[in-house]
């Protein structure tokens, strides 16, 4: 059963141990840079990246009636969705969608044609331009802790259980309860439900996703639908094409040994009528 | 390299030595860059970043260079296939542009991927909802067809005469083999983009961009003919060939008005109009395009005496070029989105890459087009009285 992972925005007090845990379990090495700004949020590091599978973002915003400043959280992370693009977009399958919900990558067939990280909506693949040798880094959701029956090391750390994480049918449920329970709480709008065809990780949030710096023109459809539809095409193209210029080919050469080309030219090329 | 120098003493102007040198120069300082992308990694060269992870190499080296890649397609089956009048005498100097545009974007591939050494993997997969790996398999196999087909001409004069009968046996079910690949390709890269709803911007991204992309390879095949014929006939000191271009300028009326209306009615139909005329940044852009792509050539190519001025056609051929070029910068490059505060622009290393490459191209154009029977025209009257050999002739010149 598709597993998937509720990240509860409102709860969340920006302790970022989720990055540390995430970190530790995947052997990610620490960073000493300092740039924070990124969009809608200060943090630092500013966004994902090959050392990053997940960031804390914090947002300055105004709040309440008087508009006194405040802090929100968001978070990303791979959204390891139900269809994902970056799958569907793979020309060796180095990423592949299990039937638990990860989406995970194999670097050993990578070849470093970055079409992942374009054909993700929540511009989550990152890429390691600096290296020599470089490959594609991005959450896990991880795969491996699940397939042993545990919970992602973000879910499992987390102290204010602002990340839950269980059967995506439960979460769907739980997001939905918490909405209907505290509404003065949460925006009634569950990110990651519909979009793109609905995703594993499900964010709530108190302030409209557009402020914490999520994406917001994400279609409902899944993309892959859109492309998956003319590339069914393919044979069907080719054959089409190649009877029609066969056929137009013999009518225009009136015969239909069309495929005995000029030998007689003789001057050793195809098209042979240079010598006219 | 001694056949062509032979062969340049007696055609080549007087400034082409030096600017062959400048070529030459060009070229090494490509090939100095990508010695250093392979000994310290992409981000020494190139500004491809985290949101822009393909930039000017996949929008130039790759969207554009394939499209006008696709003169070798669209020639091959305007003149071999639909046998249009003289049109099958530029069947050769098309296929030569064809190819070398498709080795070249091979050539950048290697410098842009980011793991080439890997790239065997396309051929062990099954990946059909990859765009991306129709495109790879398709241009592999049609860059095949390509060399088959312009391969009896270097067999021919290198005295192989046994496989050129061969391949002249099945000549035309290549020709109609490589129409069908493109056809496949060339619309796949429309599908490439069509998979980013979000990033490519709504004047470009639309259902019909496979057709567009299709379309738009089409009509820079006898754009980029009208370019070549008269360049290649006035250097060479040959009669251009009036006919042939004014068939290739009668049917680029036809193509571009078809593409302009389509263009136009899809945004138009897809509620952007709003957006066309809102006069920002990608409003301009676009009109950028349609003007100079398809409305300037148009009016070129409608005015009265158009079709008995080479220059003319000529220059309606390269603003179509340059139209299909800026078309496939614009979606990929110029107007994409990804976060409002992310940012691209091409380093100068980056495009030097392109360069280099182009630089090559134009080399190698050059010696093949002395070595290589392709332009077969008769020599204009009054340059033979200056030339040793009779024009019919053309011996080769065998180096010492």
């Amino acid at each position: 059963m598709p597993k998937a992972m509720i990240q509860d925005n409102t709860r969340c007090i920006g302790c970022r141990a989720c990055m540390v845990a995430c970190k530790a379990w995947n052997d990610l090495p620490g960073d000493t840079g300092n740039s924070f700004f990124a969009g809608a949020g200060y943090q630092n590091p500013r966004d994902l990246d090959p050392h990053n599978y997940t960031v804390i973002t914090y947002t300055g915003i105004e709040a309440g009636p008087n508009g006194q400043p405040d802090w929100v959280f968001g978070r990303l992370l791979c959204m390891h969705c139900v269809e994902p693009a970056c799958v569907s977009a793979c020309p060796t399958t180095a990423l592949t969608k299990s039937p638990d919900g990860p989406v995970v990558f194999n670097s050993w067939r990578c070849i470093g044609c970055r079409y992942c990280m374009q054909a993700c909506p929540f511009v989550v693949p990152k890429f390691d331009f600096d290296r020599v040798v470089p490959a594609i880094h991005k959450c896990t959701f991880c795969a491996d802790r699940i397939k042993v029956g545990r919970d992602p090391a973000c879910a499992q750390v987390c102290p204010t259980q602002a990340i839950s994480f269980g059967e995506r049918d439960d979460m769907v449920k739980e997001a939905k309860r918490r909405i209907a329970t505290a509404p003065g709480r949460y925006i009634p709008h569950i990110y990651g439900l519909d979009e793109v065809g609905g995703t594993s990780v499900l964010h709530l949030s108190s302030v409209p996703f557009e402020k914490l710096g999520y994406p917001t023109n994400l279609p409902d459809k899944a993309p892959p639908d859109r492309t998956s539809q003319v590339l069914h095409l393919t044979p069907k193209i080719f054959t089409t094409v190649w009877v029609s210029m066969a056929v137009i080919a013999m009518i225009v050469k009136r015969r239909f040994r069309f495929w005995a080309h000029d030998e007689h030219e003789g001057d050793g090329h195809g098209e042979g009528h240079g010598s006219h | 390299m001694g056949m062509v120098k032979g062969m340049e003493a007696t055609d080549a102007p007087r400034w082409w030595r030096p600017v062959q040198f400048l070529l030459w120069v060009i070229v090494l300082a490509a090939v100095v860059t990508t010695v250093v992308r392979f000994a310290t990694g992409i981000a020494t060269i190139a500004n491809v970043n985290q949101a822009y992870p393909w930039g000017w190499w996949v929008g130039f080296d790759m969207l554009t260079r394939i499209a006008l890649g696709g003169v070798g397609f669209t020639m091959a089956a305007a003149g071999e296939i639909f046998d249009f009048r003289g049109l099958r005498h530029l069947v050769r100097a098309a296929l030569l542009l064809g190819l070398l545009w498709y080795l070249t974007y091979a050539a950048v591939l290697v410098v842009e991927l980011g793991r080439p050494w890997m790239i065997w993997w396309v051929f062990l997969s099954w990946a059909p909802t990859s765009a991306m790996y129709e495109v790879a398999l398709c241009a592999v196999a049609y860059t095949t067809v390509l060399v088959l087909e312009f391969s009896p001409l270097v067999l021919t004069k290198l005295g192989y005469t046994r496989p050129v009968r061969r391949i002249n046996a099945v000549y035309l079910l290549i020709v109609i083999t490589g129409v069908s690949l493109s056809s496949l390709h060339q619309s796949s890269l429309g599908t490439l983009l069509l998979l980013l709803p979000t990033k490519v911007h709504p004047l470009w991204h639309s259902d019909l961009l496979p057709v567009f992309f299709l379309l738009s390879a089409i009509m820079a095949g006898p754009a980029l003919m009208l370019v070549e014929h008269p360049l290649a006939t006035h250097f060479l000191r040959r009669q251009p060939r009036m006919d042939a271009l004014r068939g290739l300028g009668r049917g680029l009326t036809v193509i571009v008005l078809g593409y302009l209306l389509l263009r136009l009615g899809d945004v138009l139909y897809r509620g952007q109009a709003e957006v066309a005329l809102s006069w920002g940044f990608e409003s301009r852009w676009f009109w950028l395009e349609i003007v100079v792509g398809l409305v300037i050539p148009l009016a070129l190519l409608l005015a009265p005496g158009t079709d008995q001025n080479k220059w003319a056609l000529c220059a309606a051929g390269a603003f179509v070029v340059a139209g299909v070029a800026l078309n496939r910068l614009n979606a990929a490059v110029i107007t994409m989105k990804v976060h409002s505060w992310e940012w691209y622009q091409p380093a100068t290393t980056e495009v030097l890459i392109s360069v280099g490459a182009l630089a090559a191209m134009v080399l190698a154009y050059v010696y093949l087009v002395r070595w290589l029977p392709i332009h077969e025209e008769p020599r204009l009257p009054r340059e033979t009285a200056a030339r040793p050999e009779p024009a019919a002739a053309r011996p080769v010149r065998v180096a010492p």
